[in-house]
């Protein structure tokens, strides 16, 4: 029973190990210095930037225009990430067209005004992202200038758009590029 | 010997701790997928005319390679009338004075990390003999995209299918500083309005040294009795002019009019700079009535 109950408590004290471990993961981010007896380190602030999910239309017909909705499961996700409660300057370049891969077709791809959230608590869902929660429903070709990191240093950009193909639209697959910049603008 | 088939009231069997376990790991797997990405430290590399090399890191976390591309630009953070910040990237024909971007170069310029892979890129500066003292400014843009990009696949049936490239930029500051330099800014203008259930702040800022303003700009919304009702805290850094807006909200509370603003700007409190990086300077306090 006693040795047990000593396996069960080492095998919390692994989980606890390991959860904290997750919780701190995205404040290694932060900038500061640690100093224990002679030994001096320091972890320099960072800057990270994921592509968390790829805004993804499916399978699309001839003629038939398919919208993704910023708020949808099939969203673009952008995730960042660094120094909590800093301000971050974003911007987006988004492409006109999706191109077949050998270039003899071509695909209109539009994004509204509407089209892009970011989500200033970090959550990483767009579906259940609401106003509270940072810019719902903004112009992707117009980021907000005052966006912040949260206070555990994450935010994320939800980003939709529509494919126009044509009647006549060749069969294939299609691709474009998506860029995402972003910086600290208190450095 | 009997095997021990102990359970503790209210806690978990040994079969429900390896679910525990089992799910901890799963749960470990995910969080480090989605926090992964490139990752680029320090966010602001300081060059020197005594010390002309610099060094950033670029860290790949993921479980994929990723094809990182490293080259210079120039962009400042600039405000619209709105006290908004934005800072556009300008890739060529940089005409500004206090730009970097001829004579500053990285080695290597374009590297493949491998999985949980990391790369050091070395910065130099060759900068021209006739600097004036002061600061001048580039962009060090970091380029990432998975590594194995595959391309789309058509569906079945000849469908037409879409495949997004997300692909990721970080822009670091790389500041280059010779001869003497003065951190000062000037409160040209400051004013407090109150809009419906917030108060606008609105300052009006001139960089009048010859390095950027790199600082912490505290606002606090007081009432009569000096209680605070809300306060808000940035990292600045001025350049040349900006203008900021900082919206305080009103908390609830029992607070009094008249109410005020505190406003606070000074170069002391970084902790995501190193000291020895920091160009301290002047500190500005200014109390705003809200009308």
């Amino acid at each position: 029973m006693r040795k047990s109950q000593g396996t069960y408590r080492a095998l919390m004290m692994v989980i606890a190990v390991a959860v904290v471990t997750v919780m701190v993961l995205p404040s290694a981010a932060r900038s500061q210095d640690v100093a224990v007896g002679s030994a001096t380190a320091t972890v320099l602030a960072a800057l990270s930037v994921t592509a968390t999910q790829a805004l993804a239309f499916g399978d699309v017909f001839q003629g038939i225009p398919k919208s993704v909705a910023n708020t949808d499961a099939a969203a673009g996700i952008f995730t960042m990430s660094g120094t909590a409660n800093a301000g971050i300057s974003l911007y987006l370049e988004l492409p006109d067209y999706l191109v077949l891969a050998d270039g003899s077709d071509r695909m209109v791809i539009a994004f509204s005004t509407t089209d892009a959230s970011v989500d200033t608590t970090g959550g990483g869902d767009p579906t259940g992202m609401v106003g509270g929660d940072g810019y719902l429903n903004i112009n992707p070709f117009s980021l907000p200038g005052t966006a912040n990191l949260s206070n555990l240093g994450a935010a994320n950009i939800y980003l939709g758009g529509r494919v126009i193909p044509t009647v006549d639209q060749k069969a294939g697959a299609y691709s474009g590029d998506i860029v995402l910049t972003v910086s600290y603008n208190g450095t | 010997m009997m095997k021990s088939n102990t359970s503790f009231p209210g806690r978990l069997t040994p079969i429900g701790l390896r679910g525990v376990l089992c799910a901890l790991a799963l749960l470990l797997f995910l969080v480090l997928d989605l926090s992964a990405g490139v990752l680029v430290a320090p966010t602001v590399v300081i060059l020197s005319d005594k010390e002309r090399t610099g060094r950033i890191t670029i860290q790949n976390p993921t479980a994929k390679p990723r094809e990182v591309d490293i080259y210079f630009s120039f962009g400042l953070p600039e405000s619209d009338s709105l006290g908004d910040v934005r800072i556009s990237l300008q890739d060529s024909n940089v005409t500004d004075t206090r730009s970097a971007l001829d004579w500053i170069k990285a080695f290597p310029r374009k590297v493949l990390l491998a999985p949980n892979g990391s790369q050091v890129v070395r910065l130099v500066a060759n900068p021209p003999d006739s600097l004036q003292p002061g600061e001048y400014w580039a962009r060090i843009v970091i380029r990432s995209q998975d590594g194995a990009a595959a391309l789309p696949l058509a569906g079945e049936n000849n469908q037409i299918t879409t495949n997004l490239n997300m692909i990721m930029q970080t822009a670091i500051m790389l500041k280059y500083r010779t001869g003497e330099l003065t951190a000062k800014l000037e409160l040209a203008d400051a004013s407090a309005l109150q809009r419906d259930s917030l108060i606008e702040v609105m300052l009006d800022m001139a960089n009048r040294g010859n390095v950027s303003y790199v600082g912490i700009l505290t606002c606090r919304l007081l009432d009569a009795g000096k209680k605070e009702i809300s306060h808000k805290k940035i990292d600045l850094a001025v350049y040349r002019d900006m203008k900021r807006r900082i919206n305080l909200p009103f908390l609830p509370g029992d607070f009094k009019p008249p109410y005020q603003v505190e406003v606070l700007i000074t170069t002391e409190g970084r902790h995501d700079i190193a000291d020895k990086d920091m160009i301290f300077g002047n500190i500005i306090n200014r109390t705003l009535a809200v009308p």
